[in-house]
C-alpha cells in the first residue's frame, strides 16, 4: 500500500514528467577552446601570403580587398579543414581560432619562412623573364625590363655576363612568379617552414 | 489544417530515421556520426534513429567525395527512400573534394551534383553536435504538412 503511494507521489513530480518526455542532455554547445574556423582579428593583413602557402586544403583560403581596399583572408568553408596552420604560419596575428595564438606565446614557438631561389643552368636560356616578372625587382628597379639586364645591384635577380645571377636571395617573398613564367621550368622556388621555439 | 495535423507535425519532429552512406570518404567523417550514437550525444533521446537501410529511412546522410563507382548505385539508393525525404552532406569532401579533389584522383564532387541536397555540414569532419544539430532543424522543415504538399 505504501508502495503505491510512493509511486504516485514520485510521478505527480513535474521533474520527474520533464525528464520523462524531453531531452535529458542539454543541447551540446562548442566548448570555446575549439579550433573553430579561423575569424579576424583586427590586425591588418601585411599580403605576406604565408597562410595561403601552408595551407594543406587546395582552396580554402585567400587573400582579397575587402570593401576597404585592405588585404584580409577569405576562409572557404567546405574547404578548410580546420588544422590552424595558417593562423600559426601568419607573422602578424591576423587570424584567431581557438586558443592557437594564447598557444604560441605560452609555448614561444613560431614558424619561420624562408626562401631558395634554385637555378638549373642547363636549362636556363637567359632570356629574363623571371627577373622582368618578379614583382620584388618592379619594385627596387621599374627600368628593369626586356632581358634584364639593367645595372641596378639590388635586385634579387638579373642576366648578368649571359648568367642569370641570383643577388639578394633573402629578398624573395616566395610568390613563385618566376616559376611560372619560365619558359623551360628552369626556376624553382623552395619554401622552408621551420617550427622555432625559444628555450628563455 | 486542424488539430491532427498539428500534432503529426510534433511527432513527426521527434521520429527521425536516417540511414548513412560512405561514397569514398577517410572514415573520418563515419566515426564522428558513430560518436553521436554515443552516450555523451546520444541522438536517440531527440528521436533520431539509424538504420542503414535506405527503405526505412527519411534522412540520407552521406560522406565521402564520391567516387566514379558510385554514380548509379547512390542515384538508385536516393529512389529507395520513401517520401519525404532529405540529403544531408557531412564534411568537407561532399562540397568539395577537399583534399581528395587533385589531380589524378577518380573523385566527381560535388556530391548536390548527382542527387538533392537539403543542406551541407562543413568540417573535416565536422563536429558531432553540429551533425545533430543540422539534423534537428532540417527535419521539421522537410516533416511540416507534408500530406498538403503532396
Amino acid at each position: 500500500m505504501l508502495s503505491i503511494f510512493c509511486y504516485i507521489k514520485e510521478f505527480l513530480r513535474p521533474e520527474w514528467w520533464k525528464k520523462f518526455l524531453f531531452v535529458k542532455t542539454p543541447p551540446l554547445v562548442k566548448p570555446d577552446y575549439f579550433r573553430d574556423y579561423p575569424h579576424l582579428t583586427g590586425n591588418e593583413c601585411t599580403h605576406e601570403l604565408r597562410c595561403m602557402m601552408i595551407c594543406p586544403s587546395p582552396g580554402a583560403i585567400e587573400i582579397l580587398k575587402n570593401e576597404d581596399g585592405k588585404w584580409a583572408p577569405v576562409i572557404y568553408k567546405g574547404h578548410c579543414i580546420r588544422c590552424g596552420l595558417c593562423v600559426e604560419a601568419c607573422p602578424d596575428n591576423v587570424l584567431a581560432s581557438g586558443r592557437i595564438l594564447e598557444q604560441n606565446e605560452t609555448d614561444n614557438t613560431s614558424f619561420l619562412a624562408s626562401y631558395y631561389i634554385n637555378v638549373n643552368d642547363a636549362l636556363c636560356m637567359k632570356c629574363g623573364n623571371c627577373s622582368v616578372a618578379c614583382p620584388i625587382n618592379k619594385e627596387i628597379d621599374p627600368q628593369l625590363a626586356y632581358n634584364a639586364t639593367s645595372s641596378s645591384n639590388n635586385v634579387i635577380m638579373r642576366v648578368k655576363g649571359s648568367k642569370l645571377t641570383i643577388m639578394h636571395p633573402e629578398k624573395c617573398t616566395g610568390c613563385k612568379t618566376c616559376e611560372k613564367t619560365c619558359p623551360n621550368n628552369a626556376i624553382t622556388v623552395a619554401r622552408v617552414i621551420e617550427g622555432d621555439q625559444d628555450d628563455d | 489544417m486542424g488539430i491532427i495535423q498539428s500534432i503529426k507535425n510534433k511527432v513527426r519532429q521527434r521520429s527521425i530515421h536516417v540511414c548513412y552512406v560512405n561514397v569514398g570518404s577517410c572514415n573520418g567523417c563515419d566515426i564522428e556520426i558513430l560518436a553521436c550514437l554515443s552516450p555523451r550525444y546520444d541522438i536517440e533521446q531527440y528521436g533520431i534513429y539509424v538504420h542503414n537501410n535506405p527503405r526505412e529511412a527519411d534522412i540520407l546522410l552521406i560522406t565521402g567525395a564520391f567516387c566514379e563507382q558510385w554514380e548509379d548505385k547512390l542515384a538508385d539508393l536516393w529512389e529507395m527512400i520513401p517520401e519525404p525525404k532529405a540529403a544531408i552532406t557531412i564534411g568537407n569532401c561532399p562540397v568539395s573534394g577537399c583534399t581528395f579533389n587533385r589531380r589524378g584522383s577518380f573523385v566527381n564532387p560535388p556530391v548536390s551534383k548527382h542527387i538533392p541536397v537539403a543542406a551541407s555540414i562543413p568540417g573535416c569532419p565536422p563536429r558531432p553536435t553540429e551533425i545533430i544539430e543540422t539534423i534537428l532543424q532540417l527535419a521539421p522543415l522537410v516533416f511540416k504538412d507534408y500530406e498538403e504538399k503532396k
